[in-house]
């Protein structure tokens, strides 16, 4: 890896860490607050690409089993990996990598304006939304216990939000690739 | 800003190797896994909440770190109990518990350059087969821990620029900029480490190895 992509991946992992560290903001259709955090899978994705967004949630994970609490509500150690929610973090890796992969095969700079917000919109919704999902709620049903259908079931109150995270991902990403492009330069 | 979740002790999993105590976790969990006897899950919750509770920290702040963890598995130990019996109920929450604070004990207990080395070592087939630099993880968490401060500052910055301008300032709206800022810093951070040849034998234009 380039030493510039090595950076880019650090300085990403950083925001998603200080991200977790802004206060939950509660929008009216969902029940469920909104993490900032939670939506730089969406954001890796789409603004770095496919590699460094992975690689980017990979770094968490390495954080987070040495015992760094970055993410967000303090949480970290190896705990978080071994409990019920524990495939939602590995998912975050593959999530980035599949909104990555789709964000740069269907936005390009020089495209029209809506163009691009449909295909951030169309990657964070698959590789942001159904890649960690569908880790994630496997992973939860193994460890918990629990049905298959009834996992999907707990799972449903978090969609609307999701959904809201993906416009707000689409917007930023979409501000990125006209302020400061990354994703172009995938590594 | 970033306090790392070690205890300072010197119990008896302070001593033992990093390696050891995650080979540990993952075979009582599999162990406990497969194994559906109600006893078995109880007996190793208790052993495994006595060795966290015994760690040289306050109860409060033991609980403390794992209340995220501990409020899921009591939501979904209440639904369990809902959908299929209290004794699977049981069965399966405190199969999670004595796997939390086993993997809580031993976070608790080994320090992160000590992990950093184990996670290299484990890296090393991948580093043979040319997929990673195991030395770059080490490199790329210091990174992190040093733009932290920095990320959070134009985060304040931000802020500050929106009050400047008499604009209420919404954080949703601030990551666009953001990471703009975070990541404008990368190729001038990138030529600094590779003018004082930190990645040892990496050519700067390429990062494959000479």
């Amino acid at each position: 890896m380039k030493t510039s992509n090595l950076v880019v991946v650090a300085l990403f992992a950083a925001v998603i860490v200080v991200l977790g560290f802004l206060p939950p903001i509660t929008l009216g259709i969902s029940p469920v607050p909104i993490t900032a955090q939670s939506m730089g899978v969406m954001l890796a994705g789409c603004i770095i690409g496919a590699r460094r967004g992975a690689a980017a949630y990979l770094l968490i994970l390495v954080m987070v089993v040495a015992g760094l609490p970055v993410l967000s509500g303090g949480r970290g150690g190896i705990s978080v990996l071994m409990g019920p929610t524990g495939g939602y973090v590995v998912g975050w890796i593959i999530g980035a990598y599949v909104t990555g992969l789709i964000a740069q095969s269907t936005v390009r700079e020089g495209q029209p304006e809506l163009r691009q917000y449909i295909g951030f919109f169309l990657a964070s919704i698959i590789g942001g939304i159904a890649v960690v999902y569908a880790i994630g709620i496997p992973w939860l049903s193994v460890a918990a216990g629990m049905p298959f259908s009834k996992a999907v079931i707990v799972n449903l109150p978090f969609i609307p939000g999701d959904l809201i995270k993906a416009v707000i991902a689409t917007l930023a990403a979409r501000a990125v690739l006209a302020g400061y492009p990354m994703l172009p330069s995938r590594a | 800003m970033l306090t790392s979740l070690y205890v300072e002790g010197d119990t008896f999993l302070h001593r033992q190797r990093p390696g050891a105590k995650l080979a540990l976790i993952l075979v009582v969990g599999l162990a406990l896994y497969f194994t559906g006897r109600m006893a078995v899950q109880a007996v190793a919750m208790v052993i495994a909440g006595a060795i966290y509770f015994s760690l040289p920290m306050t109860v409060r702040e033991a609980v403390y770190r794992l209340k995220p963890v501990l409020l899921a598995i009591a939501v979904l130990g209440l639904i369990n109990i809902w959908l299929l019996s209290p004794q699977e109920a049981a069965v399966s929450t405190l199969r999670l518990l004595a796997v939390v604070f086993l993997a809580a004990a031993v976070t608790a207990t080994t320090r992160i350059g000590d992990f950093m080395e184990t996670i290299t070592w484990i890296l090393q087939p991948f580093e043979r087969l040319g997929i990673i630099r195991a030395a770059d993880v080490g490199l790329a968490l210091g990174l992190v821990l040093r733009f932290l401060p920095d990320i959070f500052a134009h985060y304040e910055g931000l802020k500050e620029a929106h009050a400047a301008r008499g604009i209420a300032f919404r954080p949703l709206r601030a990551i666009g900029p953001l990471m703009i800022l975070a990541l404008k810093d990368a190729d001038a951070i990138a030529d600094a480490i590779d003018a004082r040849g930190i990645r040892g034998d990496v050519s700067p234009s390429n990062g494959e190895r000479r």
